[in-house]
């Protein structure tokens, strides 16, 4: 089984595939955008909440990366990945980019907020995940972790924050922080094609 | 180790943005190389480290956040600039409109603020009132109770076998009696019926006239009828025995009292 088959997935029966949704709202068709928003905005705003850890600020980010993707319909590439995944990359990154204006710390990614990255090329999705299901195969896979190699991944994505720094953080060697990220993404990554 | 297998190891911390500045650069450098095994690791483990959010507790955005994000999207469709607002962008001060719910809105918490603002001034009023009945109502049941004491006092002087029973006679025989009850331990009890006011602004003063020969007279407690001329007055400390007091005395005084007699008695009573 591929593994974008095992992430990615449409909608049931009688409601519109992402993809064609995204057909429709780059050919700026409101009630699409709309109707996207309804499908995927808890899943972001929950994201940014847990990256920012403020209400308040997080609905700003969160208008900010449905506003950019209504004005900006174009950039997607449904050919490039699944809509999904590069929605949340493009949330991530802006709500990283918004506590790293705060914190003052020192921006590692230039150049990833306005140009999402290719995630998979593989088109042919097909499998049926709602995001409580999704959520809950995600949250089953980082259990089996241990929990400074879970810690460690989690820093990681929702904090920003690089191998030194985790090392620097959990009082662990670099060697042994680069390997748990490591190891702990394989895993999930094995548990999701498995799951599948 | 090929120089190759290095980098594939550096994959998923790079997707998932964990490698520092140096490696991330060799990495970038790699890719761009052309290699396309890695660039498939990336892409797969890009997916993979998406899943990552789902980590996140649920949370349920605003209808708030949901109405603007629709209404400057509805505004762009339409060709408008009015709703489109980017607050986090740079330089992003752009106008939004304000719709009439929200004004609406506005106004009903002022006035409501409004009206919580007079509630609680009026509160802050009737607790004020309050604090001042409550201090007023433990003035006057402190009055009562030493009334109550007082009156206590007195039943006990005028009911009390070892109570002596004084008859203070007037000179002037119009004038009317004056009775006190001198109990040895808690102080004389004075009392007349249809005392005639002093005048000229005097008082009427009690004496204890000492049985020693050539001693001066002790001077006692001020007090004057009331209006219906009674008089009911307690002393409770005398300035001297019983057993050392010949005779009690009544004059007219200057306002307060005086050290001495100033004047002639109109009233005396033998005591022993």
């Amino acid at each position: 089984m591929f593994l974008l088959a095992a992430i990615t997935g449409k909608y049931g029966e009688g409601e519109s595939s992402d993809s064609a949704l995204v057909e429709r709202f780059i050919r700026k068709d409101v009630s699409a955008f709309e109707e996207l928003y309804d499908r995927h905005s808890r899943v972001v705003y929950a994201l940014v909440v847990r990256i920012l850890q403020q209400g308040s600020t997080a609905e700003e980010v969160v208008q900010d990366v449905f506003l950019h993707l209504w004005r900006n319909a174009g950039q997607y590439q449904s050919s490039r990945g699944p809509f999904v995944p590069w929605l949340l990359t493009l949330a991530r990154n802006r709500a990283l980019d918004q506590l790293r204006l705060k914190s003052e710390r020192q921006r590692r990614r230039e150049d990833q907020t306005e140009e999402i990255p290719a995630i998979a090329q593989r088109p042919d999705y097909e499998k049926a995940l709602d995001e409580k299901r999704r959520a809950e195969r995600v949250r089953s896979l980082m259990s089996s972790l241990s929990a400074p190699q879970k810690k460690a991944i989690e820093m990681a994505y929702f904090e920003g924050l690089s191998h030194s720094e985790i090392a620097e953080s959990l009082h662990e060697p670099l060697g042994t922080v680069k390997s748990w990220i490591r190891n702990g993404l394989l895993r999930l990554k094995e548990g999701l094609q498995t799951a599948s | 180790m090929s120089e190759h297998d290095q980098f594939r190891e550096l994959i998923e911390a790079y997707a998932l943005g964990a490698l520092d500045a140096n490696e991330r650069a060799a990495l970038e450098a790699h890719l761009a190389s052309g290699c396309a095994e890695c660039a498939k690791a990336l892409e797969e483990a890009r997916l993979v480290v998406t899943q990552l959010a789902y980590l996140a507790p649920p949370a349920e955005p605003s209808e708030m956040l949901r109405a603007r994000v629709l209404r400057s999207v509805r505004a762009d469709a339409a060709g408008g600039s009015g709703g489109g607002s980017l607050p986090m962008q740079a330089g992003g001060a752009q106008r939004t409109s304000v719709p009439m719910w929200l004004w609406a809105g506005i106004a009903a918490l002022l006035l409501f603020s409004l009206y919580s603002t007079w509630e609680a001034r009026s509160m802050k009023q009737i607790i004020g009132d309050t604090n001042q009945q409550v201090v007023a109502a433990l003035k006057e049941r402190k009055q009562l109770e030493e009334e109550l004491t007082m009156a206590k006092h007195e039943a006990w002087i005028l009911t009390d076998p070892s109570s002596k029973k004084i008859m203070i006679m007037p000179s002037d025989k119009s004038m009317p009696m004056v009775e006190a009850m001198w109990h040895p331990k808690m102080g004389i009890y004075v009392t007349a019926q249809q005392m005639p006011m002093p005048k000229n602004n005097k008082v009427l003063q009690l004496w204890l006239i000492p049985k020693t020969p050539g001693a001066k007279p002790m001077p006692s407690h001020v007090f004057w009828p009331d209006a219906n001329g009674k008089i009911g007055e307690m002393v409770a400390n005398p300035p001297d025995d019983m057993a050392d007091t010949k005779a009690l005395a009544i004059t007219e005084e200057p306002a307060g009292g005086s050290p001495q007699p100033t004047s002639t008695p109109m009233w005396v009573g033998g005591v022993s």
